[in-house]
């Protein structure tokens, strides 16, 4: 019984983490983050205009489209490596994403 | 000795056709300048500043751009003041035709003043970063259409539009902030395929504009995926050859 509830929590997510990366001044704040797989990543955006978010990362594939500001968007990381995240507006933000 | 009309007239004659052989193009290329300088002290100088780097006191909501970094050639400054920017892909037109005020030569002696005073060093320049930039293998060439669709889809399309029109939802919204953005329709632009990549590479600062509005993106890509953009840009893009 105990097993199976702790299976279902792992499979619900309930002990995943979420982890906050603002987008500010043009930057991803942090610029780096460590993650587990099946964790969870919290884009907020805090500038006054639209940003993006997208990994070309084969096996965590996203782009969470245009964002406008104080808008938050979450993304599920699924599979482990280390992968960059960028801005497909802005050519100097980069996130490094490292899931373990 | 006697000087009669003739004996003075003679010499002068000689000099003059000498003059006007050795000197000829000089003269007519030096009236010219004068000319165009002219002309932008009276018409261009107030948005563009004496030396073309831009008034700082101009207020603008497009600051007009600084003639001394321009991208532009000669040719295609005279483009610009005879048609206006609007026509060349601006999304304004607060660079305005011109062709109403003054006829072709005088455009031209305006587009020639600019082009010798504040940009004289352009063309070297122009030519110096595409020396100085990767060559693209042939192996690499065959590439550079779909590595250009793809970037331009991810990250230009967002402020040029999908098409290249200079329309797109980000703009849109933007339009009612402070943080404006009046991308340039490139179906429309001047820049031939090495200029686009060279404008890409080093954003629109470097080439002039106020803000940085159009960023460099060499720490992004590298100049084979900058040289695809221009390409896809310059061929499938762009509809005024």
């Amino acid at each position: 019984m105990k097993n199976i509830l702790l299976a279902l929590l792992v499979t619900t997510g309930l002990f995943a983490a979420n982890h906050v990366v603002d987008q500010k001044g043009k930057t991803f704040i942090p610029h780096a983050i460590s993650v587990a797989v099946g964790d969870t990543i919290t884009f907020k955006n805090s500038d006054p205009f639209a940003h993006n978010a997208y990994t070309d990362d084969e096996a965590n594939e996203f782009d969470i489209g245009m964002q406008s500001p104080k808008i938050d968007v979450k993304v599920t990381v699924k599979a482990a490596g280390t992968f960059n995240v960028e801005c497909a507006i802005h050519p100097n933000m980069l996130l490094e994403v490292t899931a373990k | 000795m006697i000087l009669n009309k003739n004996t003075l007239i003679l010499p002068f004659t000689i000099l003059s056709l000498l003059c006007s052989t050795l000197f000829g193009d000089d003269m007519y290329k030096q009236e010219s300048l004068d000319n165009g300088k002219l002309i932008y002290e009276s018409t261009c100088i107030s948005c563009h500043g004496a030396k073309g780097e831009t008034s700082s006191a101009i207020f603008l909501i497009v600051k007009p751009r600084k003639l001394n970094k321009t991208i532009l050639s000669q040719e295609q400054s005279f483009k610009i003041i005879k048609d206006g920017a609007h026509y060349w892909g601006a999304h304004s037109d607060i660079m305005p035709t011109f062709k109403y005020v003054y006829n072709d030569d005088e455009i031209s002696n305006v587009a020639l003043y600019i082009s010798e005073e504040f940009n004289s060093h352009r063309d070297k320049k122009v030519l110096k970063l595409l020396q100085e930039s990767d060559a693209v293998s042939k192996d690499e060439q065959v590439k550079m259409l779909s590595v250009g669709e793809k970037i331009f889809k991810r990250n230009c399309s967002t402020c040029h539009g999908v098409i290249g029109d200079g329309k797109s939802e980000y703009v849109e919204k933007l339009k009612v902030s402070k943080d404006f953005l009046f991308p340039y329709n490139l179906t429309r632009t001047l820049l031939n395929e090495d200029e686009i990549f060279l404008y890409a590479k080093f954003g629109g600062h470097y080439w002039g504009t106020d803000k940085n509005d159009m960023p460099s993106w060499q720490n992004k890509y590298n100049d084979f995926k900058l040289k695809s953009v221009a390409k896809y840009v310059n061929e499938k893009i762009k509809k005024i050859k």
